[in-house]
């Protein structure tokens, strides 16, 4: 009856000495791979958004979590009055970039996506400008 | 017929046919870009090249080659589709790959032949073109860097719509789509151009980055301003109906469509629509729950019910045909009152008292397709253009294509006048009646009366005393028309009726069918008399019996009524009698007086904002139903978006007032269908199913009889000029001020003098001017042409601002003055 629970005891302290083989996250941070599907990010060109708000990627996006509405800027050219990606539903298939016709989107390596409220996880175009 | 092998296929085609046309007429598709079914073969674009056995050696354009006995094609060899790729990657040397950022793609001939033939590099190198965008068009955006020179728009304005905006201008590389002097476009706006461009050259400016043609759900309907019944497709996303989209099967019309029409659905999701009922509390009207607004209409009407001479009932002819079965059976049948009416009285009088009486049924004996069969075109009012544009493109393919002789006696000139060939006759206004006393007397004078024409006689005694003085036209003329038109193969008189003619009534009606009658031209095809309603539903608020049939007051009586009191309880279905009955004052005073006045609209109309109870009533593209357009085509309208806010149909209002005053109750308004189908005779073995998409003419059984329309003399006064009023291009009703494409072209009321006139009156163009009448005055913006002859004056009556019936009174002409304010 005792003897178990001492071997078990005995594998247990074994391992206090050992080193861990998990990674001590968030005190140690992943080394994120290339092609990493983390949070979109939308690229910046000529201090403009490089989104010309062609429809694409709501159009292409199974989970159905990006709304766009198209502006006509002074010059009477289009872009992307709103921007939004809903993170909730979001899978991170990745097909929005492969859509984009013009390298408006990416996705970065952030995959810290955690928050309190709903409508944190709703990214407006301000939030997914990409940070200079 | 002619036989040929396409493809290995066997097909037996007519023989002005075209190889694209039998190649269509058996399944295979061959390419094309400049090509359209509505329009002459142009054979520029080169896609639609394919191979024919016995002209072997070079390839051969589809589109422009006739067939021949014996043909051998092919439209599918590697040589075929090679030369095609050349044509597109040529193409796309010029065009600029904007395609994430233009309006056409998805619905783009271009884009679909690009991927289609895998064109996915360029063998050439070329700079793009460097034209200047012009984007101050409120309706059309020209952008002529996307131009792939097809000229269909060139051709859709001159061949169909007949006015002619394009052209080629420059020559070579310099070629592109011009307008005259390459200055802005300034046109009918009626969008056709935009329609059939094979790209994004020519765009919708009010649609431009709203949505993708992918992304939209597109339902077939109806129009819902004039009676022509035009069908269109409606684009909606999200609850809003963004645009209209072009389908070249379409109707009659093959999908062509007038500026209200394409541009003018935004009333649909106007801002200014009402989402909530409205109850006058204290003097004032505030919102209210459907249940608080209803409660107080049905014990109004239930009040009633006891005493129904007191209840009065306007509709507007733009409901549906359930919702005005329903209406008339909640009115005659439930309440009891016989004073139910639309349209002023007098705009529908046309059918329900001289079609009866001359042919035994309220309808038209001609339809639409009469048209382009006739061979003899007798237009009443040049303005036939102007109520129902569509018609008037008909009109322009039957003197253009068919050789169809025109005849236009107005009061004015107009747009159909400059066809070619078109002769005019302008006669003093107000003088119809009149003249066509005159031409039915100098048919028989000249012997050309058909043989065996009951009543001959009494017609004769009735239009003796007519001349074509009175008329205000020379002998001559009425003899020629006469002559032309009796002894044509096929005449048909075209006669628009609407609330901007108070002279088109009854006794023209009889007039002009005592015409046709008495050259014989009823009863054939391409002949005879079609009475163009004004509204979509013209035809439909007079086959559902919305007209007083014994002892009830007509429109005008109960506006009598309400001013007299003896009208205390009104029901308004979508009219707007402040803005287009005659005597705004009298209206008004007649709204303001009668104790109870319930409207329901769209909006907070003029007529509105008197009422004592406001429904929000909802737009044609949230309800299902079926209109009945001129010439007598029940067409099914389908609900393409929600209602907006807590907006309901006429036919859930109706129905839930039926409902809680003890009369019938409805599940659906295809229901009441099968009820018009088993009760009204010429919907007799219709269903909603059964229309489909082309919709049913339903036909009538015509009892031609001659019966005499006396002429009222209209003594001119002296001095003043005279008013005759109409409808404006880009109107119809007073719905379309809602709409922002109308409005951009035309938003405020004028009133259009000649030349002659004007100069003595040192009034130019754009000058405010003041009209007055012995009813009242109004201040409009001057118009100053040669369209009208010297005395008349023109206004259009949509507006509620400087409205024209302010100064009118209801009859024909109004003597009026007009001076520099």
């Amino acid at each position: 009856m005792i003897m178990p629970l001492i071997k078990g005891l005995q594998i247990t302290i074994s391992h206090m000495f050992k080193k861990p083989v998990t990674l001590q996250y968030p005190t140690e941070r992943p080394d994120v791979k290339p092609g990493f599907r983390g949070l979109h990010a939308l690229n910046v060109s000529h201090d403009k958004a490089k989104c010309v708000a062609c429809y694409l990627c709501p159009t292409v996006c199974p989970a159905k979590c990006i709304t766009v509405e198209a502006g006509e800027d002074q010059n009477h050219d289009k872009y992307a009055a709103k921007y939004e990606i809903d993170m909730l539903r979001c899978i991170f298939c990745g097909y929005c970039v492969e859509a984009c016709p013009v390298d408006a989107i990416r996705m970065t390596e952030q995959f810290e996506l955690a928050n309190y409220s709903r409508a944190d996880f709703t990214y407006t175009k301000d939030r997914l400008l990409e940070k200079k | 017929m002619v036989n040929l092998t396409i493809d290995g296929k066997q097909v037996a085609v007519e023989k002005d046919a075209t190889i694209y046309d039998a190649a269509k007429a058996c399944g295979i598709k061959i390419p094309i870009l400049c090509h359209d079914k509505k329009l002459h073969p142009f054979g520029g674009c080169r896609m639609c090249l394919v191979e024919v056995e016995q002209m072997k050696g070079r390839l051969i354009p589809a589109c422009t080659t006739p067939v021949t006995e014996g043909m051998i094609v092919q439209t599918t060899t590697d040589e075929i589709v090679k030369a095609r790729k050349l044509v597109l990657e040529l193409l796309l040397l010029k065009h600029p790959i904007d395609c994430p950022v233009c309006d056409a793609a998805g619905d783009c001939d271009l884009q679909n032949l690009t991927y289609e033939y895998k064109v996915n590099m360029n063998r050439f190198v070329d700079e793009k073109f460097n034209h200047e965008i012009d984007y101050e068009n409120p309706l059309i955006e020209r952008d002529m860097n996307r131009c792939i020179h097809c000229g269909k728009c060139a051709r859709i304005c001159d061949e169909i719509v007949s006015y002619g905006a394009y052209t080629f201008i420059n020559r070579g590389i310099e070629a592109k789509m011009g307008t005259e002097f390459d200055g802005p476009l300034n046109c009918e706006f009626c969008g056709s151009c935009v329609s059939v461009c094979p790209v994004g050259a020519l765009n919708s400016r009010p649609f431009k980055f709203k949505a993708r043609w992918w992304a939209l759900q597109k339902t077939k309907s109806v129009c819902s301003y004039c009676g022509t019944g035009c069908q269109l497709t409606l684009g909606s996303k999200d609850g809003k109906v963004l645009t209209t989209i072009y389908d070249e099967n379409q109707g009659f019309h093959n999908g062509q469509l007038c500026t209200r029409g394409r541009f003018g659905y935004q009333f649909v999701n106007s801002e200014k629509r009402l989402t909530a009922p409205l109850v006058r509390k204290n003097g004032k009207l505030q919102e209210a729950t459907w249940e608080e607004a209803l409660a107080e209409v049905t014990s109004r009407l239930s009040a009633g019910k006891s005493d129904p001479a007191s209840v009065a009932a306007l509709a507007t002819a733009r409901l549906t045909n359930e919702e005005l079965f329903l209406f008339e059976k909640l009115f005659r049948g439930t309440v009891g009152t016989d004073n139910i009416d639309h349209s002023a009285g007098y705009a529908h009088e046309a059918l329900t008292k001289g079609a009866l009486a001359s042919f035994g049924v309220a309808a038209s004996p001609a339809e639409i397709a009469d048209i382009q069969k006739s061979s003899q075109l007798l237009v009443v009012k040049s303005d036939a253009y102007e109520t129902h544009p569509v018609i008037g493109f008909e009109i322009n393919l039957g003197v253009k294509r068919k050789g169809v002789a025109l005849r236009i006696v107005s009061d004015k000139k107009g747009k159909l006048t400059r066809l070619p060939g078109a002769k005019t006759t302008v006669h003093a206004p107000g003088s119809e009646v009149a003249l066509f006393n005159a031409l039915c007397k100098s048919v028989i004078d000249q012997g050309l009366a058909a043989e065996g024409v009951a009543g001959l006689d009494a017609l004769k005694a009735a239009v003796a005393d007519a001349s074509a003085e009175k008329a205000g036209v020379t002998a001559e003329e009425i003899a020629a028309i006469a002559k032309e038109f009796a002894s044509a193969e096929k005449g048909l008189i075209i006669l628009p009726i609407g609330l901007g003619y108070p002279g088109h009534n009854a006794a023209l009606a009889n007039a002009a069918a005592n015409l046709a009658i008495l050259t014989g031209q009823v009863g054939k095809e391409g002949a005879g008399l079609l009475i163009m309603g004004e509204k979509n539903n013209s035809q439909g608020a007079v086959d559902m019996g919305i007209y007083p049939k014994a002892t009830g007051l007509n429109a005008q009586g109960i506006i009598d009524g309400c001013t007299s009191g003896n009208i205390k309880t009104l029901f308004v279905a979508g009219e707007n009698p402040v803005v287009s009955y005659p005597n705004r004052k009298k209206v008004e005073k007649a709204l303001e007086n009668v104790e109870f006045m319930v409207v329901s609209d769209l909006f907070l109309t003029e007529t509105a904002a008197l009422a004592d109870v406001v429904l929000p009533a909802c737009s044609f593209a949230e309800k299902s139903g079926t209109f009945t357009s001129l010439g007598r085509r029940v067409q099914n309208v389908r609900k393409a978006i929600p209602a907006i806010g807590l907006a309901k149909s006429d036919f859930e209002i109706l129905n839930a007032l039926s409902q809680s005053l003890g009369g019938a109750r409805y599940n659906n308004q295809g229901e009441v269908f099968t009820e018009i189908a088993a009760t009204v005779p010429a919907y007799k073995g219709l269903t909603q199913a059964g229309l489909k998409d082309e919709g049913a003419v339903y036909p009538v059984a015509v009892a031609a009889k001659l019966v005499p329309a006396a002429a009222k003399s209209a003594a001119p006064a002296a001095g003043k000029l005279a008013l005759v009023t109409g409808s404006a291009l880009y109107h119809c009703g007073t719905m379309s001020r809602f709409g922002e494409g109308p409005m951009y072209v035309c938003p405020d009321a004028y009133a259009e003098l000649n030349v002659a006139d004007a100069a003595a009156l040192k009034i130019v163009e754009g000058d405010q001017v003041t009209v007055t009448s012995g009813t009242g005055a109004v201040l409009v913006a001057a118009k100053v042409g040669k369209r009208v002859p010297q005395g008349v004056v023109f206004s259009p009556y949509h507006f509620g601002e400087g409205s024209v019936n302010t100064i009118t009174d209801g009859s024909e002409v109004t003597y009026v003055t007009v001076a520099k304010k």
